[in-house]
């Protein structure tokens, strides 16, 4: 569904990207590990059109991505989920939903699209007009997941969807990962909690210092030693 | 008692045309959170073309209306690209600062806006180099003659009348209108949803799909016709415009637009009508000096104010 291959980009003279290439595949959940300074949110970013790569490709459902707008990608059916939630903070719970859906213009869809998100996420319900500024982290973290899928995308790329929330919180994101992942929506998640990932990834890339450096299954993630010491706490040593 | 009145009622009339020079200005810097400093003479060089085609031209009013509108309209674009246009992707920025949001460009783009002002006021003088020059009147034609006997007569209150020029009157219910309609728009609009998007977040809006150069393009030139309405509605009370005219609507436009919230539609109509009454109260029991004293006076209170609301972001 997903194809990168040899993808480079640079901030300047910092190269964040040395050649990344990677698959996320069809009705999968696709999950991406790595330190900070990795280059994933670089690489979230890049897929997303915000950021322009200087060689590489991405191909989604087998059409080049390099080079277009990212309003050209949302429509394509790709849509980010990006660090740090970005919300728009001034506008209501309700508006930032109506801006997710910026790109469609089936008027009955949207509204139909909106009641089912405050179905799948009753907090959000409560703060229908509320500003989205003034919600908690974990409330931006739903508003920024409905907004998402508010363009109806095939493939939602989400960029550490956990990172700063409660347990509790991390744990109801998860939830919905899942039930998103059973209701056929392909997933290419970036995290740092590997424990969590483990348990909704089919699977699994590590990156390092801008590049890959691990491909495989979660069974192969857990066996690897360097992974299990960086990211498993040594849990499973045996 | 009717000197109070007549005061308070000039005050408003003049403030709704400050309200209506600020509208632009302030819908620039709540969707760019950058000042504008070309907008007055922006305004000014619009109108100087629309004076043009009545001078040497003989263009009737509505042509020259239409004139300085579309002139106002595609000299804000050219603004915009020289000093407010963003690069079409965000990656140009330094690292980490896409998420961020002050970058610098805040000042550069007010320095540029002002080196560009000095230059559209340069091609205002040089498209009519005499001080003074003649502006279509829309008070000097048949209807608003008629209109104005009508007042006379109804604006009669007990002891002696009220002195009310109806074209004023008519600017005055135009800006309020424009106003309201215009935040109302931007409330319930999906391109006004847009517009209040890319203010709030750029890169949010790039995400959901927005295209936010066009629209902050779009939105600059818009807010630059609305100049060109402001400078026509204002001129034409005069018949006349000067190379003042610049000057005066950046400066009434910007107090106006601070007092009621820089960014904020509606306030700006607030703060124009405020203006507008303090300084007829102060011009009438201060004298002539002091009208322009009450402008900073004013402004001078609304900055150092404990009591005003700071990060306010409402329409």
């Amino acid at each position: 569904m997903l194809e990168i291959s040899d993808l480079a980009t640079s901030y300047g003279k910092i190269e964040a990207l040395r050649g990344v290439s990677l698959q996320a595949r069809s009705g999968e959940v696709t999950c991406l590990l790595g330190p900070n300074g990795a280059g994933k949110s670089t690489l979230m970013l890049t897929l997303a059109g915000i950021l322009r790569p200087q060689r590489g490709s991405v191909r989604f459902e087998g059409r080049e991505l390099v080079g277009q707008t990212p309003a050209a990608i949302v429509s394509r059916g790709m849509a980010l989920v990006p660090e740090n939630r970005l919300v728009f903070p001034a506008l209501t719970v309700r508006e930032n939903l109506l801006a997710g859906a910026f790109k469609r213009r089936d008027a009955a869809g949207i509204r139909s699209d909106i009641d089912a998100m405050f179905g799948r996420f009753p907090r959000l319900s409560e703060r229908v007009d509320q500003l989205a500024g003034t919600l908690s982290g974990g409330e931006q973290q739903m508003l920024a997941v409905a907004r998402a899928l508010m363009s109806r995308p095939r493939l939602l790329l989400m960029d550490e969807p956990s990172v700063g929330l409660a347990p509790i919180v991390v744990a109801e994101i998860f939830s919905i990962i899942r039930q998103l992942h059973r209701e056929g929506v392909s997933i290419f998640l970036v995290e740092q909690n590997a424990h969590m990932a483990l348990q909704v990834a089919q699977h699994f890339y590590l990156m390092e210092q801008g590049r890959v450096s691990f491909s495989g299954t979660p069974g192969e993630l857990a066996d690897d030693d360097v992974i299990q010491r960086a990211y498993l706490g040594q849990r499973k040593a045996a | 008692m009717l000197d109070v009145v007549q005061l308070l009622l000039d005050g408003l009339l003049d403030g709704a045309g400050y309200a209506l020079v600020g509208l632009g200005l302030s819908l620039t810097f709540g969707g760019l959170k950058r000042l504008n400093l070309a907008y007055g003479a922006t305004a000014m060089l619009a109108a100087y073309v629309g004076a043009w085609l009545h001078i040497r031209h003989q263009a009737p009013a509505w042509l020259v209306a239409l004139t300085v509108v579309a002139s106002a309209a595609l000299i804000g674009l050219y603004v915009e690209r020289l000093c407010f246009g963003l690069p079409r992707d965000e990656s140009t920025q330094p690292r980490g600062a896409p998420i961020a949001g002050a970058d610098g460009r805040e000042v550069v783009a007010l320095a540029s806006s002002f080196a560009i002002w000095m230059q559209l006021e340069q091609l205002a003088v040089n498209l009519l180099p005499r001080h003074l020059n003649a502006f279509p009147s829309l008070a000097a034609e048949g209807q608003w003659m008629v209109a104005m006997d009508v007042f006379g007569s109804v604006s009669g209150v007990a002891g002696g009348e009220l002195m009310l020029r109806p074209d004023r009157l008519a600017l005055a219910v135009m800006t309020v209108l424009l106003t309201l309609g215009l935040a109302r728009w931007l409330e319930r609009s999906r391109a006004g949803l847009a517009w209040r998007a890319v203010a709030d977040h750029r890169v949010a809006a790039h995400l959901v799909g927005m295209p936010v150069s066009r629209l902050q393009a779009l939105g600059f030139a818009a807010a630059c016709a609305l100049s060109g309405v402001a400078a026509f509605a204002m001129l034409s009370l005069d018949a006349q415009v000067t190379p003042m005219f610049g000057m005066w609507v950046l400066l009434k436009g910007l107090v106006a637009a601070i007092l009621g919230g820089l960014g904020s539609v509606r306030g700006v109509l607030w703060g124009g009508l405020l203006l507008g009454v303090v300084e007829s109260l102060a011009q009438s029991w201060l004298g002539a000096l002091a009208r322009e004293f009450a402008t900073y006076a004013l402004l001078f209170i609304v900055l150092v104010a404990p009591w005003r609301a700071s990060g306010r972001s409402a329409l």
